[in-house]
């Protein structure tokens, strides 16, 4: 019969050894994951401020739950649920942060306060760096996004991308249905218009 | 008739839009960002490793204080308590009962004998094994020292007392 551990991924047994105490486990876990949480972050925010705290955030609330974790379920859906509950956070945080400005812009506030990645020239920057895809996927609503982040950067299937959205699992395969199709519009190539005879009977005269 | 769906595609692995998704540039976190977190994850590890040597020598202490507060209690604490366990049973059942502490020795036969062996306090027994004889039932009285005998075998103490 094969025991705990052997039943674990890499990553639990990483984790586990860094909840007995091992340094060098949250190097290694650090090592493997900072890529794809940190694109699943920027990509979500869309503001590499914003991106930058919440990374910070993801990883301290790791370290500080260290003691409380159970390899129930592979890694990944362990961090990438803290880090989908940071974001949800995140986004309340800043629509609220939106109403406080909206309303206080109403009441002729000189100088309503907007959040720095809202700025419309922070937001055109980080437009500007994108190709075609990436657009498109910014252009999704928020849950799409990040039904496609989950699979595309932490390769996790839709019955673990469920649970770290804590949502069923056909509400999972919806977004991520949607996502897909609207994301593959964005590789067609774009229509050239066919070139349009020139109009020359308005300087012709109507007489 | 099942159409292929978009999705089952998808999942299959290596479509185009997975490919064209991994072309894409692939943002890893600045160095500042890395020194910061694995900085703060260094510091949460010091400081459970100097808690740690601190920790122990006070939780042998809380040990010690707790076992000696434990045995005190045993020793010392529930003397009250103590004193109504010792009590003979005919007071312990009469005050449970509301039974009368001058109950007659035919209601305390009556009583004890639904008792297990050495369920009786020794002592008790005997005094009423004494009362007994006292009242001159001494047949009552030899058949009670032989339940005793069988349950208290080794005790000797006062035996020449009351035995017939």
């Amino acid at each position: 019969m094969l025991g705990e551990m052997e039943l674990l991924d890499e990553d639990a047994r990483l984790m586990m050894r860094y909840r007995d105490g091992d340094p060098d486990a949250f190097l290694a876990l650090y090592a493997r994951h900072k890529g794809p949480l940190y694109r699943y972050l920027l990509r979500q925010v869309r503001n590499a401020g914003a991106a930058a705290d919440l990374f910070q955030e993801v990883w301290s609330r790791l370290v500080a739950t260290r003691s409380r974790y159970e390899a129930r379920a592979k890694f990944a859906t362990y961090l990438f649920q803290i880090a989908h509950n940071c974001t949800i956070d995140f986004f309340r945080r800043d629509l609220k942060m939106r109403h406080t400005a909206r309303s206080d812009d109403a009441d002729s506030a000189p100088e309503p306060e907007v959040p720095e990645h809202q700025r419309p020239d922070r937001v055109a920057e980080f437009v500007e760096q994108q190709s075609a895809l990436l657009a498109a996927l910014g252009g999704l609503p928020q849950e799409q996004r990040e039904a496609f982040l989950l699979h595309e950067e932490t390769g996790l299937t839709i019955e673990e991308i469920a649970r770290v959205t804590d949502v069923g699992l056909e509400t999972a395969k919806s977004r991520l249905r949607y996502a897909i199709r609207k994301l593959k519009k964005s590789l067609l190539p774009v229509p050239i218009p066919e070139a349009q005879p020139l109009r020359t009977n308005y300087l012709k005269g109507t007489s | 008739m099942h159409l292929p769906d978009d999705l089952d595609d998808y999942l299959r692995g290596d479509s185009a839009l997975s490919r064209q998704y991994k072309k894409e540039s692939a943002p890893t976190p600045p160095h500042a960002l890395d020194r910061r977190v694995l900085g703060r994850s260094r510091e949460v590890q010091g400081t459970a490793r100097r808690l740690t040597p601190c920790l122990a020598p006070l939780a042998l202490a809380a040990s010690v204080l707790l076992s000696v507060a434990l045995v005190l209690a045993i020793v010392f604490g529930p003397q009250a308590a103590k004193r109504v366990e010792d009590a003979p049973r005919l007071v312990r059942v009469a005050a449970q009962a509301g039974t009368p502490a001058v109950a007659s020795l035919d209601r305390r036969l009556q009583l004890y004998s639904s008792d297990p062996p050495r369920a009786r306090a020794a002592a008790a027994w005997l005094a009423d094994i004494a009362a007994l004889r006292r009242a001159g039932r001494n047949r009552d009285a030899d058949a009670e020292f032989r339940r005793f005998r069988d349950a208290y075998p080794g005790y000797s103490a006062t035996e020449l007392v009351i035995r017939p």
